[in-house]
């Protein structure tokens, strides 16, 4: 499935004129309830999740797939057309080097700095619930299943990953921060608390709703970014090298984010009563929060 | 955000002679700053060069509209042409405002690391608002008359907007990384210890203006009592809800 989903002919096919290649349209899906989709899903991500060198390797898979689709339908001829989406993809782990210096670097409209503000600012705020959630459910969980230490652990030092960096990133870009840092803080510690409170199933299920939005959300920076990237190489400009290698920092983040989501699933997130309630609450509060953190 | 955007413009708009400038200026300020092209400039051209050269007669005339007259001689355009600065004089008193903010980045520089040790980020504020504070010196004489100016209540809105970039400017420069609520409180407290200072400067007529120093001195000793308390008391909370839960938890708690 996911050798046809990447494939050239797929993306050319598809009119879309962004080829993101975890476009949000297979989140829902992942989430719905069909569960044959959903056993598909989860043999599909499975091999990408089993160890880090299956992870490697899908990651290896994803990387030429953005490559591919700009010289197959973005596809200007220009060399600066494939600058930023190649830098993109080239690698998860290293910042791209010099990108560009021929194309002029595009000067960001007000609108596009307040997108940038508002989205990076819910990014972090993101990533703190995100700790806060993982580090509240910890304990309880881990006292009633031992087993589950070692999984906590590595999506609690992943997610501590994210939140340094984009700590980084607001204080560098002197980006103003949430101003509901105490209120997120508390809402945060108790949803963790209360999910694992109620046991590993609805602790899951609560993983898996959060990592749900905030992959889609992720999902939809990435690809405003790349239709800048587009739209700037049509005019013969570039992005810029800190664009660029956020849109990387952002992917990588996303894939962690969704690795997490399959995690939660192979836990038996699905056998939480009420499952529905439970996810369907915590998705519509993580919207809220991303509204309202994306204007105060 | 459009709608919010809108009502606070129709909202601010009517009390104010020109809403059009000092609006986009508010929703730049902490938005996205990209490194990698050159940050534009305040003004446009033709203002800049009448608003530069009227502020070289300010020493002689004040923040008044004679300066921005004769700047605009100066700058070889018309006298009419001070139209281009609906607010007058207000429009003078933030040129200054504006280019003494952007010319900290380049009038203070630290030091890469002393003896191996950086200097504090406590320290560096004290230095960047000494330096913004005598950036005031040339003009001091006819500061007052800008403050009063400054506390118009059209004018008040966009004279706290710029105290708060300034702040923000400060902050930044020191290399503070605070991503909380210190984020906000600590640009609050700069922000009414610089302007304290500042109305303290202009009565001051000590030498070289070290009762200034002494002032904002003795406001950043008191921040940093209240400051260093809050923080003691926020961390005393921490431990002990922690130590609370995890002694429940060891005498078997299922929480």
């Amino acid at each position: 499935m996911s050798a046809r989903i990447l494939s050239p002919q797929t993306l050319a096919r598809s009119h879309a004129p962004l080829l993101d290649f975890l476009a949000p349209r297979t989140i829902p899906s992942r989430t719905s309830p069909p569960s044959r989709q959903r056993q598909q899903l989860r043999r599909r991500r499975h091999h990408s999740t089993a160890s880090p060198v299956g992870r490697e390797a899908s990651t290896q898979n994803h990387a030429p797939t953005p490559a591919q689709a700009a010289a197959s339908s973005l596809a200007p001829p220009t060399n600066a057309a494939t600058g930023p989406v190649s830098n993109a993809s080239a690698s998860t782990t290293s910042p791209p080097t010099s990108p560009r210096t021929t194309a002029p670097v595009h000067q960001l409209t007000p609108t596009q700095r307040a997108f940038l503000s508002s989205a990076l600012r819910v990014n972090q705020t993101g990533e703190l619930a995100a700790i806060l959630i993982y580090a509240a459910q910890s304990p309880l969980l881990v006292r009633k299943h031992p087993h589950l230490r070692p999984l906590m652990k590595h999506m609690y030092d992943q997610e501590a990953g994210h939140y340094a960096f984009f700590n980084r990133v607001i204080s560098k870009h002197r980006i103003r921060p949430t101003a509901m840092t105490p209120v997120w803080t508390a809402a945060a510690s108790l949803l963790g608390w209360s999910t694992a409170f109620l046991g590993r199933e609805a602790a899951m299920a609560c993983t898996e709703a959060v990592e749900t939005e905030i992959g889609t959300h992720y999902n939809e920076q990435v690809r405003v970014l790349l239709d800048w990237s587009a739209k700037c190489s049509e005019r013969g400009e570039s992005l810029g090298p800190e664009l660029e290698s956020l849109v990387a920092e952002l992917r990588r983040i996303r894939d962690e984010e969704l690795e997490h989501l399959d995690h939660a699933v192979e836990n038996d997130a699905k056998e939480a009563r009420p499952y529905e309630f439970l996810t369907e609450g915590i998705r519509a509060g993580c919207r809220g929060a991303i509204w309202v953190s994306e204007r105060v | 955000m459009p709608a919010t955007a809108r009502l606070s413009s129709t909202i601010i708009g009517t009390s104010r002679a020109s809403p059009s400038r000092s609006l986009p200026a508010f929703r730049q300020r902490c938005a996205y700053h990209s490194y990698d092209y050159a940050q534009p400039p305040p003004f446009p051209p033709a203002e800049t060069k009448i608003l530069s050269s009227a502020y070289a007669h300010v020493p002689e005339h004040g923040f008044t509209i004679d300066a921005l007259k004769l700047g605009a001689r100066d700058a070889g355009y018309l006298d009419a042409s001070t139209n281009l600065f609906p607010r007058g004089v207000f429009d003078l008193i933030n040129y200054h405002l504006v280019t003494q903010r952007l010319a900290l980045k380049d009038s203070v520089q630290f030091p890469e690391a002393k003896d191996g040790k950086e200097i504090g980020v406590g320290r560096k504020v004290r230095s960047l608002t000494l330096a913004r504070l005598r950036a005031n010196e040339p003009v001091l004489h006819r500061w007052q008359e800008a403050l009063a100016v400054m506390a118009q209540p059209t004018y008040i809105p966009p004279s706290l907007h710029e105290l708060a970039a300034l702040a923000d400017e400060i902050w930044f420069l020191a290399g503070d990384q605070s991503v909380d609520t210190s984020w906000y409180t600590k640009r609050a407290t700069l922000s009414t210890v610089y302007s304290a200072t500042e109305v303290f400067m202009t009565q001051d007529t000590s030498k070289n203006f070290v009762e200034t120093e002494q002032f904002l001195d003795n406001r950043l000793q008191d921040l940093q009592t209240v400051g260093g308390f809050m923080g003691k008391l926020g961390e005393w909370v921490n431990y002990t809800g922690h130590s609370t839960i995890n002694v429940l938890r060891s005498k078997g708690m299922r929480i």
